[in-house]
């Protein structure tokens, strides 16, 4: 259909964004349906009904100004964590990927962040900088960081050497080795990398304040799960969810932008 | 003037201590100004390391390689390489790969954008200056790797198998676009092939190579007038230099142990 410019390659693509939000939306009615189903069932008072979920959510987002509080709260260590782990895990990633040597230095402390559950390690690093804003910024890198770096790395190692090769053939120095090939050969997997980094940095967000500190939206989780307001439960972990998905739309968007060529490896 | 004396060229093995592979072994031969010299030998014979040494890719330690009486020791200006993989920026377009050579380089912008498209017209890829090179097959793709070769107006070009990746048709028609290019403008070619017929139809001379440690084991004159008929894959001179380079390179294969 690639001649036709007019209403019918428009035309196509209207149906094609119908066609796939109407079958999104069909899935959710579907898991909605079949919640409530379950919930009929089952004889469990704890189980918050659809609707009522709907109207917890609702007077989260409207009417009760500690969540939008403690979203604020929790979002600075978010920010703040997750800059800090961009800022540090993709040079590491870069440098670890073109020089063996200093990869092989690295190696064994990416391995144990990679497999170790940091979740433990909360705890310690409270003992160590306290309850305040340096901790939870902390924490969130340790979750993070080392994603990014990986994932990073990788790419730098993808990149095909003999792109690398060509651009010595025609006189290319280091730095524009870096720029012209390196970079842009590496950047879809850096990007993958900051999206499952962004993931984990929000897990590390709201588990530090589950675990230990209760401030922010963990404390607003612990309270509500306190006096068995599981509405009020599901709509906080909803409403972290729908902050998460947003943040990884804004990223692939920002990706197409940046990284045209990358095929496309989302994990939603 | 390429000069190649007494070149020998070890690579360093991954086991511990064991010594290393000896890929070249006094390599000795010179290629003239304008000539175009195709380079044949059994796999594993050293060819494509012999041709990323003159293209100042992988340094050497033993012998001497010269261009004008002036030593190898990395890339330059009056050499540009076509690879057997293409190489080609997966993220530009046809368009920016041709420029890459000259973009390097400093070139202005302008001015590069204006050489890269009078190379795309000549290799016959006029209109495909926005496609990625995902959207080309791979004739097109070794088409640009070619413009883009000759865009920084190198007086040698070296080719390492640059159709051993494709399709026999392709590859005929590349041959053919390849000599109609060089009639234009004699560059220096070094051209390496595992292919007889090729070698014969494109060279002035054929280096035929042994078995590694390669070794160059006779230079073969291709007197065949140019430009080369369409028909000249049936001239008895032909079919005698193929046949004579068959017989040699199937002895070298099958005397290996």
């Amino acid at each position: 259909m690639r001649g036709i410019v007019d209403g019918t390659a428009v035309e196509g693509k209207i149906n094609s964004f119908a066609r796939d939000w109407g079958l999104r939306l069909a899935v959710f009615v579907a898991a909605v349906g079949l919640w409530e189903f379950f919930l009929s069932r089952a004889q469990n008072f704890l189980l918050p009904t659809f609707p009522h979920i709907a109207s917890a959510l609702f007077h989260l987002v409207f009417l009760e100004p500690r969540f939008w509080e403690a979203l604020y709260i929790s979002n600075q260590a978010l920010v703040l964590g997750y800059a800090g782990s961009v800022l540090v895990g993709i040079p590491l990633g870069l440098i670890a990927g073109r020089l063996r040597w200093m990869d092989r230095i690295l190696n064994p402390y990416f391995g144990v962040l990679l497999v170790m559950p940091v979740a433990p390690l909360i705890p310690i690093v409270i003992i160590a900088l306290g309850l305040g804003l340096v901790a939870r910024v902390s924490i969130v890198v340790l979750f993070a960081v080392v994603f990014i770096t990986i994932n990073t790395r990788a790419g730098v190692r993808g990149v095909e050497p003999a792109l690398i090769e060509m651009a010595k053939s025609f006189g290319a120095s280091e730095g524009q080795i870096w720029r012209r090939i390196i970079v842009p050969g590496a950047l879809p997997a850096i990007f993958a990398g900051l999206r499952i980094g962004l993931g984990r940095a929000i897990t590390g967000m709201v588990m530090v304040e589950l675990i230990l500190v209760a401030s922010g939206l963990g404390r607003l989780l612990l309270e509500f799960s306190g006096r068995m307001q599981s509405d009020l439960v599901f709509a906080t972990v909803l409403a972290v969810i729908v902050e998460a998905l947003t943040l990884l739309a804004a990223m692939q968007a920002l990706e197409r932008k940046i990284a045209p060529w990358a095929p496309d490896i989302s994990i939603r | 003037m390429i000069r190649v004396k007494g070149l020998c060229k070890e690579f360093a093995t991954f086991d511990n201590g064991s010594g290393g592979v000896l890929a070249l072994s006094d390599i000795d031969f010179e290629v003239r100004d304008n000539e175009f010299v195709t380079v044949i030998g059994p796999s594993g014979c050293g060819k494509t390391t012999l041709l990323r040494i003159i293209a100042g890719l992988i340094p050497y330690h033993q012998g001497e390689v010269s261009i004008d009486s002036r030593p190898v020791v990395g890339p330059g200006p009056e050499r540009a390489v076509v690879f057997q993989s293409f190489a080609l920026l997966p993220w530009a377009d046809v368009l920016g790969n041709v420029t890459f050579g000259l973009d390097v380089r400093g070139e202005a912008k302008s001015e590069s954008q204006a050489r890269a498209k009078e190379l795309i017209k000549l290799v016959g890829l006029e209109g495909f200056e926005k496609r990625l090179p995902k959207e080309l097959s791979g004739g097109m793709q070794q088409r640009v790797g070619l413009a883009r070769a000759l865009a920084v107006n190198p007086r040698i070009l070296l080719m390492d198998e640059p159709f051993g990746a494709l399709d026999e048709q392709t590859r005929r028609l590349l041959q053919e676009q390849l000599l109609q290019l060089w009639e234009r403008e004699r560059k220096t070619v070094i051209f390496i092939t595992h292919s007889m017929e090729e070698a014969v139809m494109l060279g002035d001379r054929v280096m035929l190579m042994t078995p590694r440690p390669g070794r160059v084991k006779e230079m073969i004159d291709v007197p065949l007038k140019r430009p080369r008929p369409r028909d000249v894959e049936k001239s008895p001179a032909f079919v005698e230099i193929k046949e004579y380079l068959w017989e040699n390179l199937r002895a070298m294969q099958t005397a290996q142990p």
